[in-house]
């Protein structure tokens, strides 16, 4: 129960955020924010109900990508309405709580020795530059761009 | 039952005033001499969130931090069903990029080991380099490390060294790094967006907004191959981590220790703890 309410919270709140930044009426995202929130419930329900553990992103994705696909009921509304939510708009609100929860790190942070940070920032390169690099080879060599 | 319960509306009410605020400001573009670096709602966001939460201000206790990570895990649900209903309608050019996906995806899970491990060992680390660099170290990953090494194995202070640094400043630094590979002209905005689904839910928002700033006339392009990247690796991370990052990090450090590792650092001195 809590979830869901949570959920819809934020849902609000990146209607707001849409309407501030990126000027879409607040009644004109009020579907694609409801569409988003119940697909998002769907996928954690499914999850919860089936008997092994599995991602709950992955359920969520795949979903989304079913009601959005072409074969199904409605879809092109879905996709329609879904389209008016900037995707910026409901990425603020998670670096928003992401900013609120740091504080619970910092004397952790203050434990580490320096090689350390210096280390989790070339992973953190290591993992993005190398997975752009491969994707940009096949690309190429697909004769994509 | 629970003592002081979490007061959840004060968190929201603090988001709803950010995203308000920092939406009002805006997208602002700097440049600098060797590229663009784009500046937008998200960014302020976070670090305004981040002061609002700094231990000294007393606030918000522990307590409503760790609600807070948990909301954080909410929110990033919707993100992804939003990346999703992207993918829909165009399924079959998924389908049609399936080896740049694979392929990719090798690309996340080498990344960490081919620059990490030689760097750790480079400054020192014994043992602590394989929790360190087998992967982003997220969560799941963890509690990987955990299982098999025990939570108070030199593995397990590696993993958990990155996984602080990855919650402090990943964010902030994969924006950054996105802002950097993307104006630098290198890549083209599909490869950077495939790239940008590292694993990590705020920086994966963080790299991938940062794209869409920089390149917004490929926004639908970046979300969509983000999405399907995140999707991959979602689906198979996890059994990749376990049967074949994991192994291959302790065969190479076994074999690479003793030529690049430092004599000097003790190893006992969790990750080089020595000054001088």
């Amino acid at each position: 129960m809590n979830q869901i309410l949570t959920i819809f919270i934020i849902g609000f709140i990146a209607l707001i955020g849409n309407w501030i930044g990126y000027k879409v009426p607040i009644m004109e995202s009020l579907p694609g924010i409801l569409l988003l929130a119940v697909i998002t419930l769907i996928g954690m329900g499914f999850t919860r109900i089936l008997p092994f553990k599995s991602p709950v992103i992955v359920w969520i994705s795949l979903f989304a990508m079913l009601a959005t696909s072409p074969f199904f009921p409605g879809n092109e509304y879905t996709a329609a309405s879904i389209a008016k939510i900037n995707l910026l708009a409901l990425a603020t609100p998670i670096l928003a709580y992401a900013g609120l929860s740091l504080g619970k790190d910092v004397h952790l942070f203050k434990q580490l020795s320096w090689r350390i940070v210096v280390v989790s920032l070339v992973v953190f390169t290591g993992t993005f530059l190398f997975a752009t690099l491969f994707a940009e080879i096949v690309f190429k060599f697909q004769g994509k761009f | 039952m629970a003592e002081a319960r979490v007061n959840e509306y004060k968190l929201h009410f603090i988001v709803l005033v950010l995203v308000a605020l920092t939406e009002f400001i805006g997208t602002k573009k700097i440049s600098i001499g060797i590229g663009v670096i784009a500046l937008f709602p998200m960014l302020y966001a976070l670090v305004l969130g981040g002061a609002i939460s700094w231990p000294k201000f007393k606030f918000l206790s522990e307590k409503e931090m760790n609600v807070a990570a948990n909301i954080l895990g909410v929110s990033f649900l919707i993100f992804i069903a939003k990346l999703g209903a992207n993918i829909g309608p165009e399924l079959p050019k998924l389908l049609g990029s399936g080896v740049s996906l694979i392929v990719q995806e090798m690309g996340h899970i080498v990344g960490t080991i081919a620059f990490g491990l030689p760097v750790a060992l480079w400054l020192g680390l014994k043992r602590e380099a394989i929790g360190a660099t087998y992967s982003l170290d997220r969560e799941p990953n963890l509690a990987i490390i955990v299982e098999k090494f025990g939570a108070n194995s030199a593995e397990a202070r590696g993993a958990l060294g990155v996984y602080i640094c990855g919650t402090l400043f990943g964010a902030i630094y994969m924006s950054i790094l996105a802002s950097i590979l993307g104006s630098s002209g290198l890549f083209h905005p599909i490869s950077l967006a495939m790239g940008a689904a590292v694993g990590s839910g705020s920086m994966m928002a963080a790299a991938t907004g940062s794209l869409a700033v920089i390149f917004p006339e490929a926004q639908k392009d970046i979300a969509f191959y983000s999405g399907a990247a995140n999707l991959m690796m979602s689906i198979v991370g996890t059994y990749v981590c376990i049967f074949f990052s994991l192994p291959v990090t302790q065969k190479l450090y076994a074999w690479l220790e003793p030529i690049i590792g430092r004599k000097s650092a003790s190893s006992a001195a969790e990750g080089g703890r020595k000054s001088a």
